[in-house]
């Protein structure tokens, strides 16, 4: 919920579809330099968060699930360097391990979510009638449920696993891009370039395809981004209850639960998975809102 | 106008005959035969006789067919009755009822201190875009927005429990166990509260109106406490129905790491304990009561905003 109500309604990022030009670096380092700060330290942040967990097999000091009971709780050394969680397993390699899960399952309920959501929405606007009535109340209704319960009951019924995580998230999941989607192509609906194509006798698909969507596409990519952390933070929410990745897998909302009941004592086997949670979230948050901040004030300079 | 309201009605029972239909086919979803689960239930793990699970189903009305079955599953439940706790054995309607009520005051704590903040966070950044105020504003909610709950309570309680000593760490009993809660479920509202009530005083600020107070002699600070923020405010009035809705069943983490009796932990243990009868009740109750309060924050939108009411009219 909640983020679509922070979408305009009638999105102001509305570029014309540009064809693509041959790319080159000075070009990404233009794309980059005309955008807000956040862009690039967003882009930045998240690029080596992704490439350490790519690369995290082949780079952690020791195994992430081997435990030491003699070496329980043991405080940062040249062998741990940050140390040892509650079983002697070793912190760092754990953490490097451990969003694999929940960045992947997040990032393909996301995408899931926005094509579904796209899809509907731009079929919505350009079909009217019926079809738009009955998709926009279901996206009513949906976008008033909470994720998370949602998502625990589907669980309770089918039971965790990852295809049980992804679908109940996703059935919520679509419901803003939707709306913002419809918005959008209502928007484009109006332009002269869509009564040309209409005009030549285009398909709707093909008017769907080549033209709406491109253009819909940024405004979407950039709620995307925004949407993000939230997706992170509810699969680590329902890991943490012991409802989605489960141990032995290495998780950062895993460790945190495991490592509660020593807090006072480790305080860093809390602290260390939340923040890395908390940066991959935050990273993407950042590129989403320099995406947005750079949309707002290119349709200013339109005007 | 009318005909909205009445659209709006039958979509709203339409809905909850869905929604019920859901729940009551619960036990048949999960696969597995619901009357082994009960008599599971109540005999532990003992082995259990295949004429006993008959005897239960035709004492518990269940070798009827499914839809006498949902009809009078239905009619109880309108009554409030959704059976008994596998677990505590209690009826579960009570239960249900006295768990909502507590997190109706987890929620409205947070959203009132989120609230507190985002109102004039919001407007002393539209009052100055772009400005330090606003900059920083920007900064602190996007930060907020990527803070985990699960993260920021242990660490609240580390600080506050167990190293300053002034907070309880977890349990509902008095004003000061809610104060850690309803901090740590208020900074993502907070967020959106702030963001929200920006973009909305920009636009008030820009209003003809506005610039009619301004040239009568109001300054800036008049023309905003008298005139911006009862316009401003309501679009975060709707955002605060939405999260009122998320909040009553949503709070799960937080409600599970604070050991709070409220909606969310009610259906966490459920799930756990396998509680089919409370699990039923409360997610009608949940999705009943969010989509209730979202059609209550639509027509509330609609009568605070004469614009869109008369553009209903036409």
């Amino acid at each position: 919920m909640s983020i679509n109500h922070l979408a305009p309604s009638a999105p102001t990022i509305l570029e014309p579809a540009r064809s693509t030009e041959p790319s080159s670096v000075a070009q990404a380092i233009r794309f980059i330099r005309q955008r807000h700060w956040s862009f690039a330290v967003g882009s930045l942040l998240f690029l080596t968060i992704a490439v350490l967990l790519i690369i995290s097999p082949w780079i952690i000091p020791h195994d992430p699930s081997a435990q030491s009971l003699l070496r329980r709780l043991a405080g940062p050394s040249v062998q741990h360097w940050l140390g040892t969680d509650h079983l002697g397993r070793d912190l760092l390699s754990r953490l490097l391990i451990g969003g694999r899960f929940s960045v992947v399952i997040a990032a393909v309920t996301l995408i899931l979510g926005a094509v579904i959501g796209t899809l509907l929405g731009v079929i919505s606007a350009r079909t009217g009638g019926l079809t738009d009535e009955i998709i926009m109340r279901v996206v009513d209704l949906l976008i008033s449920f909470p994720d998370v319960i949602v998502a625990i009951f589907m669980i309770a019924i089918f039971g965790p696993g990852y295809g049980t995580l992804i679908a109940s998230l996703t059935i919520v999941g679509w419901t803003p891009f939707a709306r913002m989607a419809r918005g959008l192509t209502l928007e484009i609906n109006s332009r002269e370039y869509i009564k040309a194509a209409e005009v030549l006798g285009c398909t709707k698909t093909f008017i769907i395809f080549r033209h709406v969507i491109p253009n819909a596409i940024r405004p979407i990519a950039a709620i995307s981004f925004l949407r993000f952390g939230h997706k992170l933070i509810t699969v680590g929410g329902l890991s943490f209850l012991g409802l989605g990745v489960q141990p032995p897998n290495a998780d950062w909302a895993l460790m945190l639960a495991e490592s509660q009941p020593f807090v006072e004592r480790a305080p860093l086997l809390v602290f260390a998975p939340g923040l890395a949670i908390f940066l991959t979230a935050l990273s993407v948050t950042w590129i989403g809102q320099g995406l947005e901040m750079k949309g707002r004030n290119a349709s200013k300079a339109a005007q | 106008m009318w005909m909205i309201a009445l659209q709006r009605f039958l979509i709203l029972c339409l809905t909850l005959v869905v929604i019920s239909l859901l729940a009551f086919l619960v036990p048949y979803m999960s696969g597995g035969d619901p009357v082994r689960t009960i008599v599971q239930s109540r005999v532990g793990d003992m082995a259990i006789d295949p004429a006993s699970v008959e005897t239960m189903r035709v004492h518990l009305g269940l070798d009827r067919p499914l839809y006498v079955q949902y009809l009078g599953w239905l009619w109880s439940a309108i009554h409030g009755d959704f059976g008994y706790s596998f677990v505590s054995r209690s009826p579960v309607g009570p239960e249900v009822a006295r768990a909502l009520v507590v997190s109706f005051t987890l929620a409205m704590s947070a959203l009132g201190i989120a609230l507190a903040v985002a109102l004039p966070l919001g407007t002393l950044s539209a009052m100055w875009p772009g400005k330090t105020i606003d900059t920083v504003a920007t900064f602190v909610t996007q930060t907020f927005v990527a803070v985990p709950e699960y993260w920021f309570a242990p660490m609240a309680v580390l600080v506050f429990s167990l190293y300053l000593g002034i907070l309880p760490s977890a349990g509902w009993d008095g004003p000061a166990s809610l104060v850690l809660p309803a901090l740590v479920l208020s900074l993502r509202p907070l967020a959106y509260f702030t963001r929200v009530s920006r973009a909305a005083m920009i636009d008030v600020l820009q209003a003809p109106y506005i610039t009619a107070a301004r040239s009568r002699g109001l300054n800036m600070n008049q023309t905003v406490v008298h005139h911006g923020i009862r316009n401003g405010a309501m679009p975060v009035v709707t955002l605060f129905a939405l999260w009122l809705a998320g909040l009553l069943g949503g709070s799960v983490v937080v409600e599970v790491i604070f050991a709070i009796p409220g909606m969310g932990r009610l259906i966490y243990e459920a799930v756990v304990n396998n509680d089919v009868p409370v699990l039923q009740g409360s997610f009608v109750c949940i999705v009943a009561l969010s989509v209730l309060i979202n059609t209550l924050a639509d027509a509330l939108y609609i009568l605070l905003n004469p614009a869109v009411r008369i553009r209903h009219v036409h």
